[in-house]
């Protein structure tokens, strides 16, 4: 036992120190050392619970070629990190087996700044569809969150999408969907509703007989988490 | 090709400092038809092959920078056996890319860029060029599958969200762009 301790306890401490390094190569001459070093002590921190690192890095790129101030940045980062661990936290509830894909978690942390929640992401995890296809999932949900469509809505759309096997290609046509409707005098809501009717009718009748099976057919698909208490 | 001069406080919407609901009642056909024009993204999904080269690269230049770090991971390597995950399917790359055009309408500009997670939000690394109107700014570039931010640069200095893209907080008080391919 204590031997697997130390061996566990070796292997974070290695996944920690590369991490660092990693993100020290990638931050020098970018951005001023005292967020580098923030940057540097967050993010091996991150890697260590399993979140990935890279939004880090890209916040601290991005606040310095805005001319942010350091103490800005630096509350942003903060803020990316606190967003990670929400969407981390959300896939684990739901079942999602551990450690869960840190792309998987990006796509939730992205979700959440655009205004989903974190029982939001769960929901859309525990629709039973492979990683990849929550992952593209998660992206268009946060995109449709960003062009307006209300919470609600959006999680019903891509969760009627992802339960009736849309492939992620065709998910994500949804963004353009919705937004042809409000093109034709469609609010967020309304647009976002006729298109998850459609999408639940297809989960319970199959795709129309003129499309084939969908693109992932024969992938093994994830288990479905445990009901919630 | 025409000019067409709009209305300054349609200008305002394109560069992204007013939204439609800002516009006075009888402004805001011009003000959506502005921005169909705008709406003008080319996505078509092409092989590039280099793509695959340069994941490979990468890692093999990350293999050898960890040999150092051989008797942790050959450690980790057999507990995650031992433990006998994982369950979760791995994520393959895609080894497509999508080509995208961003058009920004910014009178008056000297100089457009567009800087996003996809260059790290370098303002410098890609510059629009002037197309049709003088007004119009245009760069067509490859990206690969995934969610991007990003905003157009105008005069090296002022930073605007796309128009015609959905937005999210940046975290610092701006919007950022977003662009899902």
């Amino acid at each position: 036992m204590m031997r697997t301790g130390m061996i566990l306890g070796l292997t974070l401490f290695a996944t920690t120190l590369d991490a660092q390094q990693t993100i020290g190569e990638r931050l020098t001459g970018r951005v001023p050392s005292e967020i580098a070093a923030l940057v540097q002590e967050l993010g091996g921190a991150a890697a260590s619970r399993g979140l990935p690192v890279d939004p880090l890095i890209q916040k601290a790129i991005e606040g310095n070629a805005k001319a942010i101030p350091a103490d800005r940045v630096a509350i942003a980062i903060r803020g990316v990190v606190a967003q990670l661990d929400s969407a981390a936290a959300a896939l684990r509830d739901a079942g999602v087996a551990s450690p869960v894909d840190t792309l998987e978690i990006a796509a939730g942390g992205f979700a959440i700044t655009a205004g989903l929640r974190g029982r939001d992401i769960g929901e859309l995890a525990r629709t039973g569809r492979p990683t990849s296809d929550v992952i593209v999932g998660l992206r268009v949900a946060g995109t449709l969150a960003a062009m307006g469509v209300p919470r609600e809505e959006t999680v019903r759309l891509v969760g009627s999408s992802l339960r009736a096997q849309q492939a992620p290609g065709e998910l994500l046509t949804l963004p353009g969907r919705v937004q042809s409707e409000m093109a034709r005098g469609a609010t967020p809501a309304q647009a976002a509703a006729g298109l998850a009717r459609a999408a639940a009718a297809q989960a319970r009748h199959g795709p129309p007989p003129d499309r084939g099976p969908p693109p992932d057919h024969g992938r093994p698909p994830r288990p479905l988490a445990p009901p919630l208490p | 090709m025409t000019q067409h001069e709009f209305d300054p406080r349609v200008k305002q919407l394109l560069d992204g400092e007013l939204t439609l609901a800002d516009l006075p009642a009888e402004l805001r056909a011009e003000g959506e038809e502005a921005l169909r024009l705008l709406a003008a993204v080319d996505r078509a999904s092409v092989s590039v092959p280099a793509v695959t080269w340069r994941v490979m690269a990468a890692l093999e230049r990350r293999r050898r920078r960890l040999w150092w770090l051989a008797p942790a991971v050959a450690i980790a390597a057999a507990v995650v056996l031992l433990l006998g995950r994982p369950s979760t399917p791995p994520t393959t790359l895609s080894a497509t890319v999508v080509t995208v055009r961003f058009v920004l309408v910014a009178p008056g500009a000297h100089q457009v860029s567009v800087a996003g997670t996809f260059n790290r939000w370098d303002p410098s690394a890609t510059p629009l060029v002037r197309s049709g109107t003088a007004d119009t700014w245009v760069a067509t570039i490859a990206l690969p599958p995934g969610e991007h931010q990003y905003a157009f640069v105008v005069d090296g200095a002022r930073w605007v969200p796309d128009p015609a893209a959905p937005a999210v907080d940046d975290g610092f008080g701006r919007r950022n762009s977003v662009l899902t391919l």
